[in-house]
């Protein structure tokens, strides 16, 4: 959740150079941890059968990345992911604009959505295993319904944000209701789209690992309970860490693309709520 | 902002374009019957990974269902809960479950009838498939000391429960002050060896895990219901039994014969574990093997429904006739 | 009049809603989709008083613990940490990763430590899970802090605990509100996932087991149950935040009509 970055005071070169430090800083941090992980069960502080050496665990990881299982759950995941993030997407800027246009949709709309926003995703899990059992749509279900919401309720802040003067001058000037969307309505909204696309990235992953290790669909996180019910320790370890790694990525991902696609656009730009 | 929105924009709606992309990856692949060019018919039957299942893997490898003009799937699911609804709706063609699953479904007016036996258990309490394990030294010498402690069960409210439960009835014990915890089976084993549950119900093949692991077993819960316990059954849905009479006679047969294979070669069934379960070798020769028959024991149905009615599961009678062939 | 009107406006769509499935469903003859008639006819009797004290009241309870627990930690640690920019920077990429680990694979992890059953596993599955959102939240607002008004507060000899409310907790709010949001939809979706593993009681649990035992308008009610609990759970959230966010919005509001 960054807000635009506060600028540190100083010119250009103190504030590279305060970056590098930071950046050491941060490689140390995580040295750190790593280290502890490593000497913690080494040391015997903490039972090696609950958390093995953070060397053990590379080892294993390292291991995994030679099988092609661990490729198989690993594409499984991620596709999962992004499918059910498209289609959020998809349908959370086309009824976002289309709802947010009109005025009166929106006022129909607004309890409703306020009602079902909040209703956690994973409330349908058992609906979808009774319908889908352990197949990949049973996890898409639950990405879509999480994703969506997220992207909708930006996209609707963002129409919302347009200009009245704007959209009347466009109006005046007899744009079409298209042209209007493309090129009054969706620069707006872009910002706040982008902020909804890095939420919902997040959110998708989460709710497809969860009905991965929860109803048992293929993926990582089907990987991870087997393991760990398996009481492969190591492996169980070395699976959080990729899917660890993978939340990362989609968390840099989301947020460079955000800053790509709003450079100009800074200024007016807020996390919106 | 000197550059035009309305390109930055075109160009948004490009990003937004690529992230739509993996739409195009979908894939989800639909389990109907198809009548092959040669006039076979392609089935998806639901299983679950364990011992019980040995038969209809073996029958496909000997070709019985080939035989029948069948051309078998079989599909792994999370666990026999599961398989009952893709039954139901069509998604399988057949299923596995254990008797009282179905028992409830058909309560639950699930529209699921039983084609042929499943598996059954043992005669022999010290023999069978499935065991209440405790530590080593554990104070619970015998199943009516389980009062008043947690007990890990695969499925809350369901055969294992209500099994469990005779087993301490019939040596004297109160059922109704265990307390009964959910884990899948692999946990059971080590959940009870750390102490988070004072024992635990499992089947083959984590018994002999748990017990080669110096666990103690209390006895088995379904010899303690009856002896030779119909536990589970192979079923379909009651739309399908109507409208492919023919395959599902086809699949009986099959199944029938597959069946009466598998406990007449148990060394076949220990090969084929390995092809379908995770489990280890050492176990595998020490397995307890259950029972197979074709012949579906009625009066061991009606058993276990009054078990579970005893134990106040069903919302309204089961019709036991209904739910057989 | 206009009262009126924002109601008949927010309550039309609804009372559609609502008709369409119940008319839609009322012939239901599929096992999965009953009719909403019978789903509202079991939904009494099938919440009762047993089920809320045995199972509803205390899965809100291992939220509402674990949720605190996750606030207070998150916040006292994110003002620490993003006080002194060293300490932020050495910490930052190991909370970013902490947080983008997906919080319902912290169950095995948990469970690896505590078991599956009882009540601990359940509470610190829900604190771990939560705790992210917060605290980097926290760090990310400490860190936006106005440098002069710091420095104007220490020049007042304003005391550092009246310094830490005043000027950071106050300054920081907003960005540990939006935290607190973020992590109470997670903190549901764990409150039901961690029941989902050796449970005996619970919201989640239950309606698991109405599911396997093929009970489905109760699983029905307490799918509609969950949704009226996240949804009552979100407009609490909101009430309290507007009491404590109270200044910042009249910040905003004079900025704007400025």
């Amino acid at each position: 959740m960054t807000v635009a970055t506060v600028p540190v005071a100083g010119t250009r070169t103190e504030r590279v150079a305060g970056r590098g430090r930071d950046a050491t800083l941060g490689v140390l941090g995580l040295l750190v941890v790593v280290g502890l992980v490593e000497a913690l069960p080494r040391l015997g502080i903490v039972n090696d059968r609950y958390l093995p050496p953070a060397s053990a665990m590379f080892t294993e990881l390292a291991g995994q990345l030679g099988e092609a299982a661990f490729w198989t759950a690993l594409g499984d995941t991620l596709r999962g992911w992004a499918l059910g993030l498209a289609v959020a997407m998809a349908a959370g800027i086309v009824l976002g604009v289309l709802i947010g246009s009109v005025g009166i949709l929106r006022d129909l709309t607004a309890s409703t959505i306020e009602f079902l926003r909040p209703i956690p995703s994973v409330a349908l899990i058992p609906l979808v295993v009774l319908l889908y059992g352990s197949r990949p749509t049973s996890a898409l279900v639950l990405v879509v319904y999480a994703a969506f919401w997220q992207i909708l309720v930006q996209v609707l802040y963002g129409v919302a944000d347009v200009d009245p003067v704007v959209r009347d001058t466009a109006r005046s000037y007899r744009f079409s209701r298209l042209a209007i969307i493309r090129t009054v309505v969706w620069p707006t909204a872009l910002p706040y789209v982008m902020t909804g696309f890095r939420l919902a990235a997040s959110v998708a992953l989460i709710l497809e690992i969860t009905a991965e290790l929860i109803i048992g669909v293929p993926g990582l996180g089907k990987s991870i309970g087997v393991a760990q019910s398996s009481g492969a320790v190591e492996k169980t370890y070395a699976l959080v860490i990729v899917v660890g790694i993978i939340g990362v990525a989609v968390n840099l991902l989301a947020r460079a693309l955000e800053r790509r696609t709003l450079r100009w656009h800074v200024s007016v730009r807020r996390e919106a709520r | 902002m000197n550059r035009s929105p309305a390109r930055t924009a075109r160009r948004g709606l490009a990003t937004a374009l690529v992230l739509a992309l993996p739409l195009a990856l979908s894939a989800c692949g639909g389990g109907d019957t198809d009548e092959g060019a040669d006039g076979t018919t392609s089935i998806t039957v639901g299983v679950i990974p364990i011992v019980d299942v040995a038969p209809i893997y073996l029958g496909v490898e000997k070709g019985f269902f080939k035989e029948e003009g069948l051309d078998v799937e079989l599909e792994l699911a999370q666990g026999g809960a599961a398989i009952v609804p893709a039954v139901a709706s069509g998604q399988y063609q057949f299923g596995f479950s254990n008797t009282t699953s179905l028992l409830l479904a058909q309560t639950q007016d699930v529209p699921v009838k039983v084609v042929t036996a499943g598996v059954n258990a043992t005669e022999d309490p010290s023999a069978d498939m499935s065991g209440v394990l405790v530590k080593a030294g554990s104070d619970i010498k015998s199943p009516k000391d389980l009062e008043g402690k947690k007990v890990a069960v695969n499925t809350l409210k369901n055969i294992n429960t209500t099994t469990t439960n005779e087993l301490v009835r019939q040596d004297g014990g109160d059922p109704t002050k265990i307390e009964y915890v959910e884990l899948a089976f692999p946990e059971i084993g080590p959940a009870v060896e750390k102490g988070d549950v004072d024992a635990g119900q499992v089947v083959e093949p984590f018994l002999t895990i748990g017990t080669q692991a110096g666990m103690t077993d209390l006895g088995s819960n379904f010899v303690a219901a009856d002896p030779g316990l119909a536990v589970a059954e192979y079923f379909t849905s009651t739309s399908f039994a109507e409208s492919d009479a023919d395959t599902v006679e086809a699949f009986t047969t099959a199944m029938n014969e597959s069946l009466d294979y598998a406990q007449a070669h148990p060394d076949e069934v220990k090969k084929i574990l390995p092809t379908y379960t995770d489990i280890d070798e050492s176990v595998v020769a020490e397995l307890n093997m259950p029972q197979w028959t074709s012949e579906i024991d009625a009066e061991s149905i009606e058993k276990l429904a009054d078990l579970a009615d005893q134990d106040k599961l069903f919302a309204k009678d089961p019709d036991v006739d209904a739910l057989l062939p | 009049m206009r009262l009126l009107t924002t109601l008949a406006y927010a309550l039309a769509l609804p009372i559609v809603l609502v008709v369409v499935w119940w008319f839609a469903s009322a012939g239901s003859e599929s096992v999965f989709w009953p009719p909403l008639s019978k789903i509202v006819g079991v939904f009494g009797e099938t919440w009762n008083a047993d089920r809320w004290t045995g199972d509803v009241l205390p899965s809100l309870a291992r939220l509402a613990v674990g949720y605190l627990v996750a606030l207070v930690l998150g916040v006292l640690l994110g003002v620490l940490i993003g006080l002194h920019r060293p300490v932020r920077a050495f910490c930052e990429p190991t909370l970013e990763f902490f947080r983008a680990v997906p919080p319902p694979v912290l169950v095995p992890v948990i469970a690896l430590f505590l078991g599956y059953t009882g009540d601990t596993s359940k509470v610190v599955t829900i604190a771990v899970g939560c705790v992210w959102p917060i605290l980097l939240n926290t760090v990310e607002g400490v860190r936006g802090l106005d440098e002069v008004m710091l420095d104007t507060a220490r020049c007042y000899r304003l005391s550092a605990w009246t310094r830490l409310r005043q000027v950071v907790l106050r300054g920081a709010s907003p960005q540990i509100a939006a935290g607190a949001r973020q992590a109470l939809s997670i903190g549901v979706i764990l409150m039901v996932i961690s029941e989902l593993f050796g449970a005996n009681r619970g919201l989640g649990a239950s309606i698991v087991q109405f599911q396997r035992s093929f009970a489905i308008p109760q699983m029905w009610t307490g799918i509609i149950l969950l949704g009226i609990l996240g949804f009552l759970l979100s407009v609490l959230f909101r009430l309290v935040e507007h009491y404590a966010l109270a200044w910042y919005r009249g910040l905003r509001q004079a900025d704007r009509g400025a």
